[in-house]
């Protein structure tokens, strides 16, 4: 990995990311109004949105004002890490330059915004000739690949949650089948809406308990998590062959050295209670990139807040890593953001790529009240310090969807 | 009534506020595609606009006519005259 990009609702591009993440600041707000839809009937009230945000103040151009806002995301997350690899990337053969992006919802905005007015207006020649091109979940993958001229493999990746940590998985092996010299992995998602955000208050999933503390709602393996906390934003990572990035004297945060995709094939929305999948999604991961559990410093859980899902992962992490598990740094990126569905995968990649490099893990913010079903030692409300040669990102999704992925420091 | 001029400015501001460019910097004679760069997608927002903004619709099949700001303008005036 050699170029990071983010656009998040605790800053916009990598350095403010990071100085607001080892600060735990919270990036979750008071839900901004639904035009005139009535808030008060929300059972939810908060989310991790990136206020004040114009396209126009970060990419010039028309395509950028022609996508949905998830794709715009992914457009500023995108440039940045590209700068940031030092990669000219008209200076290489186009044809082997991917991109892998996950997006869990695709262009929400645009479909509500189109769905209520062909419903209210019965004009359906009055849908806007954009909506399509807008709306599909290529849409930010393509914006991406007509931005940075990239003809390779370009794949879109929906598996809820979980999609952008496939995208850096199927980034590494894209590279590894030698179909790529360059995969640009994203995630994206922009969802905060009104049906959609409807839709997870009604599944119960999103915290309510809070409305009037945004702050604090989302609080992972706390006694007092009571649901995760919609988000929003992107995340770019740029991968390069070891070579690739050598020959050209690129800076390495880390290596993606493992991957495992699985299914539990359970249920739609609920883990395994005994968290025997997510031992065994970890376990495959650590064996493809040919580390032992003995070896690993640092884990950047799924942890969304919500009752089960935390209580599901610690005991995962307890079944594999056995002793370890009290020794190992572990923390939730969610605590910050709130749950950024497409983009938490990439946005954890980052965290990774981050924490390898320095050796700072970031807190793990309303860590106050821990729930003693998910207290582990290497949890912390506070920022940490220590050396991480090897991470493993959990990344957990609907439809009973699976990843981990595993970061090293890359030895020079 | 609707003047030639006031039609024309009406088309011509329209595409100065898609294309984000001053509308003196649009003139009668661009061709859409070739001198303004709309491509097929962006055409269609364009016609997308006028209809809103004319209240009417294109047909399809008036389509390929529309190659100029001045095409847009006179097919505009045939349409009121029709109406």
């Amino acid at each position: 990995m050699t170029g990071l990009g983010v656009a998040s609702a605790i800053g916009i591009g990598v350095k403010q990311f990071w100085e607001a993440a080892l600060a735990g600041r919270s990036g979750v707000s008071k839900l901004s109004a639904f035009e005139s839809m009535p808030m008060e009937a929300y059972r939810s009230q908060v989310a991790g949105q990136i206020h004040d945000f114009h396209v126009g103040h970060h990419i010039e151009g028309l395509l950028a004002e022609r996508v949905d806002r998830f794709a715009q995301f992914a457009m500023v997350a995108t440039k940045e890490a590209v700068a940031d690899s030092g990669l000219r990337l008209d200076r290489e053969d186009p044809y082997r330059i991917g991109i892998m992006m996950g997006a869990g919802m695709g262009g929400m905005l645009i479909a509500e915004r189109e769905y209520h007015r062909v419903y209210e207006n019965l004009r359906p020649s009055r849908v806007v000739p954009n909506f399509i091109p807008q709306v599909t979940l290529n849409s930010a993958s393509g914006a991406l690949a007509i931005m940075c001229g990239a003809k390779g493999p370009n794949l879109t990746i929906s598996t809820a949650c979980s999609s952008s940590a496939h995208a850096i998985g199927l980034a590494r092996e894209a590279i590894r089948a030698g179909r790529a010299d360059v995969v640009i992995a994203s995630g994206a998602d922009a969802s905060i809406v009104p049906l959609t955000f409807a839709g997870f208050c009604s599944l119960r999933a999103l915290s309510t308990t809070f409305n009037d503390s945004p702050e604090r709602a989302s609080r992972p393996f706390s006694r007092t998590r009571d649901g995760f906390v919609m988000g929003e934003g992107a995340a770019t990572l740029i991968l390069e062959s070891l070579d690739h990035a050598r020959t050209r004297g690129a800076h390495i945060y880390a290596e993606v050295t493992g991957y495992a995709a699985t299914s539990e094939a359970h249920h739609m929305v609920v883990p395994r209670e005994d968290g025997l999948e997510i031992a065994n999604t970890m376990s495959m991961a650590l064996r493809n990139a040919r580390i032992q559990p003995v070896q690993v410093d640092y884990i950047n859980a799924h942890a969304t807040s919500t009752p089960i899902g935390d209580v599901v992962e610690i005991k995962a992490i307890k079944h594999l890593f056995q002793g370890r598990a009290n020794q190992v740094a572990i923390n939730a990126t969610k605590s910050l953001l709130g749950h950024t569905l497409g983009a938490a995968g990439a946005l954890a990649g980052i965290v990774c790529a981050l924490t390898v490099d320095s050796g700072l893990i970031h807190p793990t913010i309303n860590y106050d009240d821990p729930d003693h079903d998910c207290a582990l030692p290497g949890i912390s409300g506070r920022a940490q310090e220590r050396s991480v040669r090897v991470a493993l990102l959990n990344a957990f999704g609907f439809g009973s969807n699976n990843a981990t992925v595993v970061f090293k420091r890359c030895l020079t | 009534m609707t003047t030639d001029t006031d039609l024309a400015l009406r088309v011509r501001t329209a595409l100065a506020e898609y294309l984000k460019r001053d509308v003196t910097m649009i003139k009668p004679g661009d061709a859409l595609r070739e001198d303004l760069g709309l491509d097929s997608l962006t055409t269609l927002e364009l016609l997308y606009r006028i209809e809103e903004e004319f209240d009417l619709e294109v047909p399809d099949t008036d389509l390929p006519g529309l190659v100029t700001v001045a095409d847009v303008t006179a097919y505009l005036q045939r349409r009121s005259t029709q109406a």
